[in-house]
């Protein structure tokens, strides 16, 4: 439901949005993610994140995205205490970013900074053992990313984001999972107006 | 001259400075700790506050004033008792069993309650002892901090019970040798010492009696261990063993307190104490004599313990003893008065702390099977006012059998407790039940069986991930000559309900047990199997402990039961 309201909203605000916008670019990306924890990239190592994000530019240096990014993540158990059994793991997560950027006005390329919620959706599965967890959460982040125009409307597109997913979950005493870190992504970029 | 006047505020300067680097020593208060407030054990276990005494709502513990702000800085719910606790040993809990009870003790002292049918008292005019109602049982608090025993209760729903229907022919034969004649003579032989009030040549004499019968029964060892109680009385424990075939060093205890009290009148020359408590000593004889013929895994010793009724003095000196020398004490059964039954059938009344509640459900197994006796459990953390309490305290597992719980015997402490006030028949049973738990958990050897497995350890694995965690526990034992293969039995209740994890017999002496819960604890036994199919008695247990490696409250273990159930 929660993940329903939050799409309903940045419809609405998308909608809103693009009727004073004066521009609008689609970027495809894929890349590489390493969690800021290091329990997680014990377990996990780096991620492969795939994203898909709208860039509305209003009259002004501003502007306001949104997407979807999907990181699907193998890895193993890790062994407390000795132990050589091997626990193959599953991590999935879907993340609906909602960023407001700002976009100085540079020659031969597009430059956007900037910073907002995402929703997270989050799923780990053992997968030779019953066990499984799901949650969800909303936590900040900021990114960058940089567009250089190739031909007619297509550009190289390339960005690098830092979220914090705070799960609420404790890990062990005093320690709480934060599922963020930083993401690179590299693909390209589609003028739509 | 010039040289002293200089030498002078020097001096007293420097002595001003040692004065101030001296430990200066801090208040102490008496508090009660509430247990209300979620796992408040883990809380002072963290800020390592002197817990000396569990209850069934609240811990008692002594507290300096940085403790105090500790307490109140993590929200834990207490309140102070005495701001200026003395020694340990000036403060009794006693139960306030009649209405006026309280009024009663603050006349005669200070007194608190610290639950609606517990008070502590304490006085600076007199001995406790002679200045509480004769009437009234009492416990001074552990002269040793509690907390280390202080576990997170892990609950579990206990499923039907597996070993209850089982019938041991050799337990069987050893329960039908409780013999109430002899019972009954050696009641009367307590009884004819007129007074057994553990400061009398009278009960010294008791002592010497019980020595000289255990002496005869052609056990491994016999010895007094003597103690000093109360500002400097003597008395002795009368201390029994069988030693065992197995594990030697694995010990169960039967015990029962010989000392007797009466009125502060009489008490010197008459407190004849035939059910309080030459009932529960004769039983411990009776015990020790059927089972001194036979070969068993475990160590047995049969205490008579004295100074009981001054305030538990010979079982707090044993256990804290046991404590201080790593005595490996799997469980301890008390008998304290279970002769007396103001109707038939009478039940026993078994009163255990959660963390001994194993030992009840065998006894109540027992009582059914081998003494068509009903036994009922009663969990009672604040029920320590007898032997089996200074054992609780120093972590170990402890049980009290007791005729009626609250007490109905109207010979209670009185020079009436005599031999005609007593019922044979509920008393033999009552014997038999707590002989036959006995033979249960030592285990006779058997003849023509395989040997039991010895060297069982358990050691775990634990494999984590973001959200979970499992265990795999790692099971080896030693080779056991003449056995064809073993199998391995898992419980998460010690002592209850044995699983067999094996189809077919394992034929190594290494198992590996998977997928286990992080947060039960898991017991493991191992069986030998012999070539003619016999199998052994049970090895000695072997424990993984619960982790709390995950302290999530989001942790979602799907359908985890049925997957260990399909297992």
């Amino acid at each position: 439901m929660k993940a329903r309201g939050l799409l309903g909203l940045v419809l609405v605000l998308g909608l809103a949005a693009s009727a004073r916008a004066q521009g609008l670019s689609l970027s495809l990306s894929a890349g590489v993610f390493a969690a800021g924890q290091e329990t997680y990239r014990e377990i996990y190592g780096p991620g492969l994140p795939v994203a898909l994000e709208g860039w509305l530019n209003f009259r002004g240096a501003f502007g306001l995205s949104a997407g979807v990014t999907w990181l699907r993540d193998d890895g193993s158990a890790v062994a407390v205490s000795g132990g050589g059994e091997q626990y193959p793991l599953r991590f999935e997560r879907l993340t609906f970013p909602l960023t407001i950027f700002f976009a100085p006005r540079l020659k031969g390329l597009v430059l956007r900074l900037g910073a907002g919620l995402a929703f997270h959706s989050y799923r780990e599965k053992w997968q030779t053992v019953d066990l499984g967890f799901e949650g969800t959460c909303l936590g900040p982040r900021v990114c960058a990313a940089v567009e250089v125009p190739i031909a007619g409307r297509l550009s190289l597109f390339g960005s690098l984001v830092y979220e914090s997913i705070p799960t609420g979950v404790e890990y062990t005493r005093g320690e709480r999972i934060n599922l963020g870190g930083l993401q690179a992504l590299g693909g390209v970029a589609f003028r739509v107006r | 001259m010039k040289r002293a006047r200089l030498f002078l505020p020097v001096f007293m300067a420097c002595g001003l400075l040692f004065a101030l680097s001296l430990p200066r020593s801090k208040p102490v208060s008496l508090v009660k700790v509430l247990k209300d407030r979620g796992p408040v054990w883990a809380v002072l276990e963290r800020l390592q506050i002197d817990v000396r005494q569990e209850l069934e709502t609240c811990f008692l513990a002594l507290a300096d004033r940085e403790d105090l702000r500790a307490l109140r800085k993590n929200r834990v719910a207490f309140s102070i008792i005495d701001r200026e606790a003395g020694g340990i040993e000036d403060y009794f809990i006693v139960p306030l069993r009649a209405p006026g009870t309280l009024d009663e003790l603050q006349a005669r002292g200070r007194a608190a309650a610290v639950e609606p049918r517990t008070a502590v008292f304490w006085t600076t005019a007199g001995l406790p002892m002679e200045v509480l109602p004769s009437e009234l049982p009492r416990k001074p608090l552990s002269s040793s901090s509690v907390l280390p025993f202080l576990r997170a209760p892990v609950d579990i729903k206990r499923a039907a019970p597996v070993s209850a229907a089982f019938q041991d022919p050799v337990v069987e034969v050893l329960a039908a040798q409780v013999s109430e004649a002899g019972l009954r003579s050696l009641v009367q032989s307590l009884q004819d010492f007129q007074t057994r009030y553990a400061s009398t040549t009278q009960c010294e004499a008791a002592g010497e009696f019980i020595y000289n019968t255990f002496s005869s029964l052609g056990l491994d060892d016999v010895w007094f261990e003597p103690f000093v109680f109360s500002s400097g009385y003597q008395s002795r424990n009368v201390i029994a063993e069988k030693t065992g075939e197995t594990y030697a060093d694995d010990v169960l205890i039967i015990c029962g307190h010989y000392d007797s009290i009466s009125p502060s009148a009489t008490r010197q020359t008459l407190a004849p104490g035939a059910d309080d408590n030459a009932s529960g000593t004769a039983a411990v004889i009776e015990a020790a004599r059927v089972l001194a013929a036979y070969p068993l895994d475990f160590t047995v010793r049969f205490i008579a313990f004295s100074a009981e009724e001054w305030g538990l003095w010979g079982s707090r000196d044993y256990a804290g003893k046991a404590r201080t020398a790593g005595e490996s004490i799997i469980g301890v059964i008390n008998l304290d008065m279970i002769a007396y039954a103001d109707a038939m059938p009478e039940d026993l009344e078994v009163i255990v702390n959660g963390r001994s509640e194993w030992l009840a459900e065998r006894l109540i197994a027992a009582a059914d099977l081998y003494a068509d006796l009903t036994a009922r459990k009663t969990v009672d953390p604040s029920f320590v006012y007898s032997d089996h309490s200074p054992f609780w305290d120093q972590g170990y597992r402890a049980l009290l059998a007791i005729e009626d719980n609250p007490l109905r015997n109207p010979t209670y402490h009185q020079t009436t407790d005599t031999i005609d006030k007593l019922n044979f028949e509920f008393f033999t049973a009552s014997a038999r039940a707590s002989l036959a738990l006995l033979a249960e958990l030592a285990q006779p050897v058997r003849e023509g069986y395989p040997r039991t497995p010895i060297g069982l350890t358990a050691e775990p694995v634990v494999y984590r991930s973001l959200f979970n965690a499992v265990k795999s526990a790692r099971l080896s034992w030693a080779a056991q000559a003449g056995t064809s293969g073993y199998n391995v039995y898992r419980t998460n209740m010690s002592h209850l309900d044995y699983v067999k994890l094996n189809d077919a017999p394992v034929t190594s002496t290494t198992f590996t047990d998977d997928h286990l819960r992080i947060d039960l604890p898991y017991y493991y036994v191992v069986t030998g199997v012999g070539t003619t199919g016999l199998e052994s008695n049970f090895s000695r247990e072997a424990e993984i402990s619960p982790d709390n490696l995950m302290m999530t409250t989001q942790t979602q273990v799907l359908n985890f039961l049925q997957m260990l159930r399909a297992r």
